[in-house]
């Protein structure tokens, strides 16, 4: 079966049993605003660069769980899985395409931050995500305070280029717009840590057996939906789809769906349990 | 959002540094380039064996692939090949093989303005090729050229913006950077285009000077 119809078919699946528990339950959603309504899809822009919340898979299908929350969005909003256009966004451009409305929903791996606030709305969150640091199996560095002097690759425009910025100028940073371009320029000695969420960085680990994490957690966010500012119709739509994903388990299926078995309860947890506290 | 010119004003340092650093890459790469058009030219139309034939593919290799996938491969590739280049000089590698290409055609046409009479006759006055090339043909050239190397420049300049993708912290990866952080997108590139269009008329008329200067021995 292709991914796009297995896609499909679980969305189906999906919607028949909420069709059945919406019943039961009373989950019904406000109504859609006019807008979107008269688009007639959804138009959301996801990552293809972040496994397993968004990417795309080896024959370039969108993949992951925060592509199939978009999914279950259109779904529920048109009453079918496929009145979706996805978009694939970076962490640079992402806030951009939103504001320029290329995209009406952005369910990217965005963090909640008082810049961000300051420019677009955000959902209630619906996971919490720290960050982490890769380097080389034999690195010197043990732990955050270590990269003091050396450099660390980051992505522009990311949690981690904000946190350093603010928490440790001192720190050389190389800024690369993609976490392929970072992966490689980490592996090419181009800096000596590569930092991200670690989320994203415990897949890469997890396959390449010449990097570590150092596992010191920093810089934790919730995540949540961006949508463009004074939209109460739309952000209302997205906050209890949001909530009806949780309350009907979606989460814990879409985990099961996209992570490899022994990598599910970090993820599971991000989902489930409260934020962490961390510097 | 309305236009927020105290923003702009406080990002002032940040995109001074990345004006600086474009500065710095361009002319380094606009100097070079020059160097290489005139080496690959004077091998084209000396028609040195073999080299010959290396700088036709070169020329041909540089035109017909993308700036962007060049790039990649100077700074991504060659470390596999072991030749890790620092960012700056992966750009300044960048830039040159690029610009280098033009540039030799560009010479290669002013060279062609050069009459076999003239070759003949320096021949027969006992001048070696090379000695032909540079005191006879290369003082020629360059002013037909002049114009059509003034362009290459010029885009050698606009592509240095290119060099924010592999983290060289240029005007452009500024601009790139501060907007993904705090998204005041219309501030910060109305303003690298404005800088940008002075760096480019700066170097327009620093252009005309020299043809001015090269052209006096026509000039009445």
């Amino acid at each position: 079966m292709t991914l796009p119809r297995l896609l499909a078919r679980t969305a189906l699946a999906t919607l028949a049993l909420a069709a059945g528990l919406g019943a039961a339950s009373a989950q019904a959603l406000p109504p859609l605003p006019k807008a979107i309504q008269a688009a007639g899809l959804l138009r959301a822009g996801v990552r293809c660069d972040q496994p397993p919340y968004g990417y795309k898979d080896e024959s370039g299908n969108f993949a992951g769980i925060e592509t199939e929350m978009a999914i279950q969005i259109a779904a529920w909003a048109f009453g079918s899985p496929d009145r979706i256009e996805l978009t694939c966004v970076t962490a640079e451009n992402r806030i951009p395409q939103l504001m320029g409305r290329k995209v009406d929903i952005l369910l990217a791996t965005l963090g909640v931050t008082p810049e961000r606030a300051r420019v677009i709305d955000f959902s209630k969150p619906y996971r919490w995500g720290g960050s982490d640091m890769l380097v080389p199996k034999d690195s010197p560095i043990k732990k955050l305070d270590d990269v003091a002097g050396k450099t660390v690759v980051m992505l522009k425009g990311s949690t981690q280029a904000k946190w350093f910025e603010d928490t440790m100028p001192k720190v050389e940073t190389l800024r690369l717009n993609t976490a392929s371009d970072a992966l490689q320029a980490l592996k090419q000695g181009r800096g000596d840590a590569y930092t991200h969420d670690a989320a994203t960085l415990v897949v890469v680990a997890a396959k390449d057996p010449s990097l570590r994490l150092v596992g010191e957690s920093f810089a934790v966010t919730d995540a949540a939906a961006g949508l463009r500012k004074n939209d109460p119709e739309w952000m209302a739509y997205v906050d209890a789809a949001l909530a009806r994903m949780k309350a009907e388990g979606l989460y814990a299926k879409w985990v099961d769906k996209w992570v490899p078995a022994d990598l599910r309860p970090f993820y599971a947890e991000a989902f489930t349990t409260a934020k962490p506290t961390a510097r | 959002m309305e236009f927020d010119l105290a923003y702009l004003m406080a990002q002032g340092p940040a995109l001074m540094r990345g004006l600086w650093l474009t500065i710095q890459v361009s002319l380094l790469s606009i100097v070079l380039s020059v160097g290489v058009g005139l080496l690959g030219a004077a091998v084209r139309v000396l028609e040195v064996p073999v080299l010959d034939r290396v700088v036709r593919a070169y020329v041909e290799f540089i035109r017909n692939t993308p700036m962007l996938a060049q790039l990649f491969f100077i700074f991504y590739g060659l470390p596999g090949i072991g030749l890790k280049l620092s960012l700056f000089w992966s750009g300044v590698l960048c830039l040159t093989l690029w610009a280098g290409a033009y540039q030799i055609e560009n010479l290669r046409g002013g060279l062609a303005t050069v009459g076999k009479g003239l070759r003949e006759a320096s021949y027969a006055l006992g001048l070696t090729p090379w000695r032909f090339f540079h005191l006879v043909a290369a003082p020629l050239a360059i002013r037909v050229a002049l114009p059509a190397m003034l362009n290459t420049a010029i885009s050698l300049l606009k592509n240095s913006s290119y060099l924010q993708a592999i983290g060289l912290a240029e005007l452009t990866y500024v601009a790139i950077d501060r907007i993904s952080m705090d998204f005041r997108t219309i501030e910060m590139f109305a303003a690298i285009c404005v800088i940008y269009l002075a760096l480019v008329l700066v170097l327009s008329f620093l252009a005309s000077r020299l043809e001015f200067r090269l052209n006096a021995p026509f000039r009445h």
